[in-house]
């Protein structure tokens, strides 16, 4: 059985996106196979980092959620965009993405009508077993809504990511609080872009001090990936970025965790 | 929004998730496919708007005693409670009038015919057997009280709605249509006046006896009504106390030895729970402290009961081994699919 990692963040733009796609990807190259659940279905765009343009509406996961087509038809094989990227792609790895619509009837409806969560739980252990995936990503729709508790109550790892900002420190302890309540297995904290002068090691204590949760990676806020603007999976592009270097080291953490006990090392005592 | 409100508005959100979460939902998705293509037994027809149910429908709904609710198919498909309003009305009765002046108008013995017999019905009975038969149960309407028509089936609903957790309606038209054809019913009503066992406002009664049966509510509904009495008489989500706790076991009792009309020695024998039974197609049966199941499909047997509910209860109460009187290994599956519910 394979691990769903959810990832969270309780405000916009904190690169959420772009993490799950870059893990996912890392992931995928070094052999694992790998699913990515695109649940943002209000703002869909991880796809986009893929390199797909045009999400088809009668395969997507509203599709899905419609009934009008099943959890593999929806999954999009993205390891080809992979490939060529300059990162050798080992052969036996595997990367699925289900995208969300893009649509604006879809999104309209998907956002009016709302739909049930627990096909959502059948849809990620669906593809999981289809697949045979190892790894199962699901991308939220920042703040708190039912199918981030969902992925939260299924997922083997809980990240949640912030920036060193008081209003995302204020929510993302909301989110935790949740998450405890649902009984979060194992719950670590990424802050990202934080400034490049800043003391990574005080900020991570100090977060981890005011929110009582472990901080596995403080990342930096990078002009390179600015530049990058989401133009594909960055990793797969610049493997010697610190960037690529800190996703990684998070990638490490996650297939230890369950297994080893190399995240409980890292927790706050 | 109170402070309560909201955080009660958090734990209905949480609950959703548990329960979307929870692989009992699955297992529930499995039991309703394997029995959605059977289409044995037959709509019930002997009011013109019971046959209008479609042979199709069947949800499954179950409803913890720690708040969490599942639901699969037709469960939000609105039905006629009719039967399956006897023992809560019982409950009432006992309320209203205590144990002993309740006993000594309706007794607590399974006569093994069926619901709408007047075979057992003579002067040397004295009361009817028990309030799961009509005849017991117009009795035990009977003795609901309030001044007049309107505040007696006021306090009735109400009392249903408590269970229920919202505002039950009742449909009109199948009440009149059950007031306009329930022959039977009335000659059951005045011979029990002829014989001094019912109060002499039959009418009055019948008319809430025929209100009480139009009451729709749906799989979710039931299950969660059903919940309550496994609560203890309070309901698991808004916490309001719909029965006294003393009446809760009279309760259970009556639907344990007489609630599934005359197949109900052999329903405690196989599937060993607290049950009721309506031709509207709705099935409870109560696992004491524990959880209600509720089935909804109105294709009946000949002796009242929706067929699919009777092969599912067995099916469930096997599988994780509710019945109560068993020993069995398979309670460690209830403990797997719903972990914190150990009873």
């Amino acid at each position: 059985m394979g691990k769903v990692i959810s990832i969270h963040s309780f405000r916009g733009g904190t690169g959420k996106s772009n993490l799950t796609a870059n893990l996912s990807a890392t992931l995928a190259a070094r052999g694992y196979r790998v699913g990515v659940f695109d649940t943002d279905v209000a703002s869909p765009g991880i796809h986009v980092l893929f390199g797909i343009n045009d999400v088809p509406a009668s395969a997507s996961l509203n599709a899905y959620f419609w009934g009008n087509c099943s959890i593999q038809d929806a999954a999009v094989d993205v390891m080809p965009a992979l490939e060529g990227a300059g990162v050798p792609v080992s052969a036996s790895g595997a990367l699925y993405l289900v995208p969300a619509s893009i649509e604006t009837g879809e999104i309209a409806r998907i956002l009016h009508d709302g739909y049930d969560v627990g096909l959502l739980n059948d849809g990620i252990l669906g593809l999981m077993d289809h697949y045979d995936l190892d790894f199962v990503f699901v991308d939220t729709h920042p703040g708190v809504n039912e199918e981030t508790l969902l992925s939260i109550a299924i997922s083997e790892v809980t990240i949640i990511i912030l920036r060193p900002d008081q209003q995302d420190l204020q929510g993302t302890a909301v989110t935790i609080e949740l998450a405890r309540q649902l009984e979060c297995k194992n719950l670590q904290l990424i802050v990202n872009k934080a400034h490049r002068n800043a003391d990574h090691a005080v900020m991570k204590a100090s977060v981890e001090q005011k929110l009582g949760a472990p901080v596995i990676e403080v990342i930096a806020l990078s002009d390179d990936m600015v530049q990058f603007g989401s133009g594909g999976v960055y990793c797969m592009r610049f493997p010697d970025h610190d960037y690529s270097q800190a996703v990684g080291r998070v990638a490490d953490c996650l297939v230890a965790a369950g297994t080893a006990s190399q995240l409980s090392d890292r927790r706050v005592s | 929004m109170s402070g309560p409100e909201i955080a009660s508005g958090v734990q209905a959100l949480l609950g959703g998730v548990r329960s979307a979460a929870s692989p009992f939902r699955t297992y529930l998705k499995d039991l309703h496919r394997r029995f959605a293509n059977d289409s044995e037994g037959r709509v019930a027809d002997y009011i013109p708007e019971l046959a209008k149910a479609k042979p199709e429908w069947f949800g499954i709904s179950v409803a913890t005693v720690n708040g969490l609710t599942f639901e699969v198919g037709d469960a939000q498909t609105d039905f006629t409670i009719q039967s399956v309003s006897k023992p809560f009305v019982f409950g009432l009765a006992l309320e209203d009038n205590g144990r002993d002046h309740t006993l000594s108008r309706v007794g607590v013995e399974p006569t093994g015919d069926a619901f709408n017999s007047i075979i057992k019905l003579d002067t040397k009975s004295g009361r009817p057997q028990n309030p799961m038969v009509n005849a017991g149960a117009i009795s035990t309407a009977g003795l609901v009280k309030g001044a007049h028509l309107t505040e007696r089936f006021n306090r009735l609903g109400g009392m249903l709605s408590r269970y229920a957790g919202r505002s039950l309606p009742v449909d009109m038209a199948v009440y009149t249509s059950e007031r306009s054809t329930g022959h039977r019913n009335r000659a059951l009503a005045h011979l029990m006046l002829n014989f001094g066992m019912i109060d002499p406002n039959v009418d009055e009664t019948l008319d809430l006896y025929f209100q009480q049966c139009s009451v729709l509510i749906n799989a979710r509904d039931l299950a969660m009504m059903g919940a309550t009495l496994a609560n203890g008489g309070v309901n698991p989500l808004t916490k309001e106390q719909a029965i006294a706790p003393e009446y809760v076991q009279d309760v259970l009792s009556v639907m344990y030895s007489c609630g599934m009309y005359d197949y109900t020695g052999e329903w405690s024998y196989r599937v060993g729970l607290p049950a009721k039974s309506g031709v509207g197609g709705g099935v409870v049966a109560v696992v004491p402290r524990v959880m209600a199941i509720a089935v909804f499909s109105p294709l009946l047997d000949e002796r009242g009961n929706s067929v699919r509910a009777l092969k599912v209860c067995e099916a469930i109460s096997k599988d994780l081994g509710l019945h109560l009187l068993a020993h069995s290994p398979n309670r460690r599956r209830l403990t797997e699919l719903l972990p914190g519910i150990v009873d």
